[in-house]
């Protein structure tokens, strides 16, 4: 047992790091990690349920590179909480299609007020900061500041079983 | 990207499925060949293909960090001075604790995510970046994660002709 409360035997720990190389793409891909692991293809499917029902697998599906497919523009935005606004503004700009992703954060206070980050995606800079306009009207909170990223220096999955998953033991 | 072949119609749709979570079941390319309406084989045929290219860096599980004993996250925004973005950069992308490194148009010019244990964990990360590049603490932003209220990539993949003919410029 580790902090998070959840069992995880150690073939479930191979079993994540072999998928952790991505999904053989072959007919059976369950039938060939298995192989690897002396497992039948059933048993692998079924480890895999128990994970994802156990909430440690939270999706389970392509990673893509959007930058190769001409999705280039990438702005984190930081919104400052607005006092009229009523209700939960994390969860409201959460609800928007085009924010893929969401988090609230501690200020600095006297230097840094934003408490709320969204992320968005979009073929042009222009495409992006007309998104966060629109949306910034909708929900009526005009004090934000827009990071564009110029250049991308490290980006992998928070959560590596190889590289960081010693914390896991 | 010019050096590549550009993703054709195919492509676009097979990328859309796959932001969906794979089927589990024994055959799941099959699986999504049948919703695309395209052979087994002319599905996987193209998955190779995008995945050699870079564009699909693997189809694998996303953990949720929280169950793997990763509780504390932060985000760390730094001011430093333009000369030296590559050299820290670098710094900060050596440590495992870093998931996403980026340079932003901004005065804190660099801003990257460490996920660790506890918050000690991660304070004595930071400690260690901020020593070794000699940052002072006045040009950081310490913005540790109180909330994660959404996670969901999900682009909607235009065709070249659907966005413009803008394909591919930077």
């Amino acid at each position: 047992m580790r902090s998070g409360g959840v069992p995880l035997d150690p073939l479930d720990l191979d079993l994540l790091s072999e998928l952790e190389n991505g999904l053989p793409l072959v007919k059976e891909p369950y039938e060939e990690i298995g192989t690897r692991l002396n497992l039948t293809g059933n048993e692998v499917l079924e480890r895999i349920r128990t994970l994802q029902a156990a909430g440690i697998i939270r999706k389970f599906r392509a990673r893509i590179n959007q930058r190769r497919v001409g999705i280039s523009a990438n702005a984190l935005v930081a919104w400052k909480r607005a006092d009229s606004l009523n209700g939960d503004m994390g969860s409201l700009l959460a609800s928007f299609p085009c924010v893929t992703h969401c988090y609230e954060r501690l200020p600095v206070p006297g230097r840094w007020e934003y408490t709320i980050y969204t992320v968005h995606h979009g073929y042009s800079r222009d495409a992006v900061l007309a998104e966060i306009r629109t949306l910034a009207g909708h929900i009526g909170v005009h004090d934000y500041v827009v990071l564009f990223s110029t250049e991308e220096f490290k980006r992998v999955p928070n959560v590596r079983i190889r590289e960081n998953g010693s914390t896991m033991a | 990207m010019t050096d590549h072949a550009l993703p054709d119609r195919t492509d676009l749709h097979i990328l859309a499925a796959l932001q969906d979570d794979i089927p589990l079941v024994p055959r799941p390319f099959a699986a999504i060949a049948e919703r695309l309406k395209i052979p087994e084989q002319v599905l996987l045929d193209h998955l190779k293909r995008l995945q050699d290219e870079g564009i699909v860096r693997g189809i694998s599980p996303i953990l949720e960090s929280r169950h793997m004993g990763l509780s504390a996250a932060t985000l760390i925004a730094l001011h430093v001075p333009e000369k030296r973005v590559h050299e820290i950069a670098a710094i900060i992308s050596s440590c495992p604790e870093v998931s996403h490194n980026f340079r932003r148009n901004h005065y804190y010019a660099l801003w990257f995510t460490l996920s660790g244990k506890n918050e000690e964990d991660i304070q004595r990360v930071l400690t260690e970046i901020l020593r070794r590049t000699g940052i002072p603490d006045t040009d950081v932003l310490n913005l540790p994660t109180t909330r994660k209220l959404k996670v969901d990539v999900r682009f909607s993949f235009l065709s070249d002709e659907e966005r413009g003919g803008t394909f591919g410029s930077p």
